[in-house]
Order: C-alpha cells, then sequence, then structure tokens
C-alpha cells in the first residue's frame, strides 16, 4: 500500500458501489463514488435525498458491505480492521434511537462503559449543554436534546475521524449554530470530519471541501468557490420581450415563469450593456437581480438534472 | 488492539439491560414471578411424592425456558432494533456478540438462579434432592442455550414487539408439546416416541431422569442409581443438543440489526 501521497488521506474511496436487492428489483445507489478526505480537514458530502449520502456512509462506518470499490478508513478496511477502526472514530447516524427508560446521565454512561478512551460524563454533558437535563429520561427529552446526546456518545471516545449524517436536520437555529462551533472546533483540535447535508450554507460555512453527491455519482468536487467556478452568473427581471441576443458575455436568455433569466459568464459586463439598453429603449426592469453564481444555483441545477457545466468526473484522476 | 471478545463490555453492557428489565414492571413481573408459579404445585397431591415433584418442576422448566429467556430475549432484541438502538450501538465498539450475549445474559442468569432455587424451595415441601446434580444443571444450561438461539432465530422474522406475540407461537407450542404429553399416561408408544424429539419433552424427561431418578414416562417411583441416569439421559441429551444446534444454525443465519425498510 502506497502512503506517499502529500496529504494523507484518512478516508479513501475507489469506485464504490452498493447494490440493494437483487435480480430485477435491484437498485443501485451508490455507482462508482471516489472519495478522499484530508487529514484535519472538514468535507461535507452534499446531495438531495436520496443521492447515496447515507448508503456510502454506511460502507464507511462498516455497518453494511460494499457491492465493489475499495474502501480505507484511516488505512484499513472498514469491515475487516473494525477492531482496530472504532476506537478511533466516532459517527453519528442519520436516525439512531436509546432506550427510553435511561436517564441521559445512564445513556452517556453506558456508552463510555464501551469505550476505550472515553472522557468523562460530566465533560460530554457541558459540552452538549445537556447538565440540566441529566437526570431526565430519554423519552422525555426533544428531538434536538435526544440529538446532543447521540453526538455527546459520537465525541466521547475522542475519535479522530468523526462521521457525521446530516447532524444538523431537525435542529431549531440556534442549535445548528452550536453544533457548527462544535464540529469547527474538532478539526482545529486535528480531528478530520466528513459530514453529509443537504443545507447549502452548512456546507458553505463548516467545509473546506464539498462533495456533490448525485444519482449515486460525485459530480463536482472542491472548495466552494471552485465548484462556483465556470458556472454562470444570472440576472433576472421581470419578462421583458426584445432583449439583444448578442448582449455582451451572455451564454443565453429564458423566459419562463413571467421572468427573463440571462445567463453569463461576464456579469458586470452583461448588466451594463443590458441597463444601457433598457435606458436607450426607456424599458423599465421590474424586480431586477444580478447573482454571482453561487453553491445554490450549482447545486439546484445537478439536482434538476439540468447542470449546464459537465461533471467532472476526471478531476479525481487529476488531483 | 484486540480482535477478541471483551468480556468487561458485555458484562457491563448486561448489567444495563438488567437495570431496564426492571424498570418494565411486566416483563420483570413474567421472568421471576411467573416461573416459580408451578412450585406452588408441590403443595397439591401427596406431599414428597416423585411425580407430584417431576409435574412441578418439569412445568417450572419450561415456563422458564419460554419467558425469562425465550420470550423476554426475544422481546428485548425486537424492541432495540426497532428502536434503532442496536444501529447506534452497532457504530462503536461493542461487537455484535457482545451485544447478543448481553441481551441474553439478564434472562438466562435469571433462569439458573431459579432453577437453582427450585431444590431448596422443593426440598422445603418434602421433595428429595436431585438424584444426579450435574445431569439436572446441564439440562438446566442446554435449556438457557437452546431457547437463546430460538428467541433470536425468531428475532429475524418478527416484524416488531408487538408482532413477536405471534411469531413466539410457534416455538411456545413446540416447547409445550411435551411436557403436556407427560400429564397424559394413555397414549400410544408411536405418538410418545415422537413426541420424545420434540425440545420440550427431552427437557422434561432429563428432568424427570436427572433430579427424580424416574425410569421411564410412566414411572412414578425413583429407581435409577447416580450412574444409571447417565445412561437414560444419553437419548435426551442427544436430542436437545441437536436442537441447541439447529438454533443457533438457524439464528446465526438469520440475524438481523435493523428494522425492515
Amino acid at each position: 500500500m502506497s502512503t506517499n501521497a502529500g496529504s494523507t488521506s484518512a478516508v479513501r474511496v475507489r469506485g464504490l458501489r452498493r447494490t440493494y436487492g437483487q435480480g430485477a428489483s435491484a437498485f443501485e445507489a451508490v455507482r462508482g463514488v471516489d472519495l478522499d478526505v484530508r487529514a484535519g480537514s472538514i468535507t461535507a458530502l452534499l446531495g438531495t435525498n436520496g443521492a447515496g449520502k447515507t448508503s456510502t456512509l454506511e460502507v464507511l462506518e462498516g455497518l453494511a458491505p460494499a457491492t465493489a470499490g475499495e474502501v480505507r478508513v484511516l488505512g484499513l478496511d472498514p469491515v475487516e480492521g473494525r477492531a482496530a477502526i472504532r476506537p478511533r472514530v466516532g459517527v453519528l447516524l442519520q436516525r439512531s434511537g436509546f432506550s427510553g427508560d435511561l436517564t441521559v446521565r445512564e445513556t452517556l454512561r453506558l456508552w463510555s462503559e464501551t469505550l476505550t478512551r472515553p472522557r468523562p460524563v460530566d465533560e460530554m454533558l457541558a459540552l452538549l449543554d445537556l447538565e440540566h437535563r441529566a437526570g431526565v429520561h430519554m423519552t422525555a427529552l426533544s428531538g434536538g436534546e435526544t440529538r446532543r446526546v447521540d453526538l455527546a456518545c459520537t465525541l466521547m471516545g475522542s475519535p479522530e475521524l468523526v462521521i457525521l449524517d446530516e447532524p444538523t436536520t431537525g435542529l431549531d437555529p440556534e442549535s445548528r449554530r452550536a453544533v457548527w462551533r462544535l464540529v469547527s472546533g474538532l478539526r482545529d483540535e486535528g480531528a478530520t470530519v466528513l459530514l453529509t447535508t443537504h443545507y447549502l450554507e452548512e456546507a458553505e460555512t463548516l467545509a473546506d471541501r464539498l462533495e456533490i453527491l448525485h444519482a449515486g455519482q460525485i459530480v463536482r468536487s472542491g472548495t466552494p468557490a471552485e465548484i462556483a467556478q465556470g458556472h454562470p452568473s444570472t440576472i433576472e427581471f421581470a419578462r421583458v420581450d426584445g432583449v439583444p441576443e448578442q448582449l455582451a458575455g451572455a451564454r443565453r436568455i429564458l423566459h419562463d415563469h413571467g421572468r427573463t433569466t440571462v445567463e453569463t459568464d461576464a456579469l458586470q459586463r452583461s448588466l451594463t450593456d443590458l441597463l444601457d439598453w433598457a435606458a436607450r429603449h426607456d424599458v423599465a426592469l421590474d424586480g431586477l437581480e444580478a447573482r454571482s453564481p453561487s453553491l445554490e444555483s450549482v447545486f439546484l441545477s445537478i439536482a434538476d438534472g439540468g447542470d449546464p457545466v459537465e461533471p467532472v468526473a476526471a478531476e479525481g484522476a487529476v488531483r | 488492539m484486540t480482535d477478541r471478545i471483551s468480556l468487561r463490555r458485555t458484562l457491563g453492557l448486561a448489567r444495563w439491560n438488567a437495570v431496564l428489565l426492571t424498570r418494565n414492571r411486566l416483563a420483570a413481573v413474567y421472568a421471576v414471578v411467573l416461573p416459580l408459579l408451578p412450585l406452588l404445585l408441590l403443595l397439591a397431591g401427596d406431599r414428597g411424592a416423585e411425580a407430584t415433584g417431576a409435574g412441578a418442576v418439569v412445568t417450572m422448566f419450561l415456563v422458564t425456558a419460554l419467558f425469562p429467556v425465550y420470550y423476554n430475549v426475544l422481546a428485548q432484541f425486537v424492541n432495540r432494533r426497532d428502536e434503532l438502538v442496536l444501529k447506534r450501538m452497532r457504530t462503536g465498539e461493542v461487537r455484535d456478540a457482545e451485544l447478543v450475549a448481553s441481551i441474553a445474559l439478564p434472562g438466562v442468569l435469571c433462569a439458573l438462579v431459579l432453577t437453582a432455587l427450585a431444590v431448596p424451595i422443593a426440598a422445603a415441601l418434602g421433595q428429595s434432592l436431585p438424584v444426579n446434580p450435574l445431569l439436572y444443571a446441564v439440562t438446566a444450561v442446554l435449556a438457557v442455550v437452546m431457547f437463546t438461539a430460538f428467541a433470536y432465530w425468531t428475532a429475524a422474522w418478527t416484524r416488531s414487539a408487538e408482532a413477536a406475540q405471534l411469531t413466539s407461537m410457534p416455538i411456545i407450542v413446540l416447547a409445550s408439546l411435551g411436557p403436556l404429553a407427560s400429564s397424559m399416561p394413555e397414549m400410544s408408544e408411536r405418538l410418545r416416541d415422537a413426541l420424545s424429539l420434540t425440545p420440550g419433552a427431552a427437557m422434561a424427561d432429563l428432568v424427570r431422569i436427572g433430579w427424580f431418578g424416574l425410569d421411564g414416562p410412566g414411572a412414578d417411583q425413583a429407581t435409577l442409581s447416580f450412574a444409571e441416569t447417565w445412561g437414560q439421559a444419553g437419548q435426551p441429551l442427544a436430542v436437545m443438543a441437536v436442537w441447541a444446534w439447529i438454533a443457533i444454525t438457524l439464528a446465526r443465519r438469520s440475524m438481523r440489526w435493523e428494522p425492515r425498510g
């Protein structure tokens, strides 16, 4: 096995496939995913529901076998190397459960007894702001509180690698920001984080690197800026006919739902040209909006299947 | 960095499972009180008669195998699986075998203590002590292993804790056939031979032989010596061992850790 890469990968995936069922009803949820999570970074796996995020993570977590492909977590196979990997990895499932008849403190004590190097229960209660709920039965907790207990378990073993499947789904905005601070803190302490989310804001705020998963494949990877690059800026206004097609820098002009959208590679030039044309012809551009390419627009166009930029399938090889 | 099963983790988890069992009143009553009730049969009939003793202890064995062990383990496992507790645990350092063992342990321990307690209770009520205590203990251990495995096998095709009330019926009936038949003296030889191959009948035979030294289904007087009990125990021991092996094989093959989507 070669470890000559300049930056070490905490997670390395090549050609991962995962198929559910057999025969005619078989469904391939993961269709050849390549993924590298650099040690000490936060990587966000972004995708709509059903894109294959959880199916991918379950293989990394060692909970499900890969149908095909190679997976290395901390340099080991997640199934064969289970005993060696588990003490070094913390996992937060998208959905999980606890025995309702135990209190928060008891739940954390139970979990800590299963760990090689547990952090003290009281420390975890404080870290996740659960001290005042320590004596409460799990059944009496709110969804957000249960999620925090879950996170306390994930982090209790001081993991080097943290895998979080939609850590903030269902949380109120305040709790969400608290989780963001916690996750950033993990990286600052040297841990590696791989998380999935369908919140773009979350990915943009937290992640050093994004991997956009769509229909079981990674269709785009990079920093948020890199991903938006090559994607057109847009100018929108209430529908006006007769906008000149040869507007400076414009790629194309669309008329849809009573709005006109200009896609452009040169936002400032196109906008100047457009305003100039409008002034000359005395045209009012109602509801005028001009937007640089954002992660959101990239993401939405991928989710719609109308991604104007070719998927950079080769990027993994070039990198 | 050991790949072995951790006794510390298993016992720790078993203790929490015991705590959970005590917090569920109904489950606790089923596990502890119910199995002791058959011993009340010792108060009926001739005080100290082997036939009375055998009837009471065989019934106690059956109830112990079915409630603290079989039904309890089945319900606990299915419940934890439904609630995704098992899935959560499996992301951590706990090994699958440790989860399996720790869920079974409280019921298993309860059953072993009850079968041991039956000896002084029966003695106090006029019964003689077991002729072959070792055989009696082996019977208890085999029964516990077999019914634990049956519980995990049943869990594989049980959708929910409620459904367990139904899915547990085949094993409960299979286990009860033998002990029920033993209370019917008039029965054709062939039917009795066939029934003796069921797990419950083998368990009942072993109790009758090991504790009471009863020779054959119709016997009501202790005639077997310690040495003779081993000879008589051969077939029922083999029957129980085969059932235990079948149950373990089925359970291992069909283990399911997550609720069906």
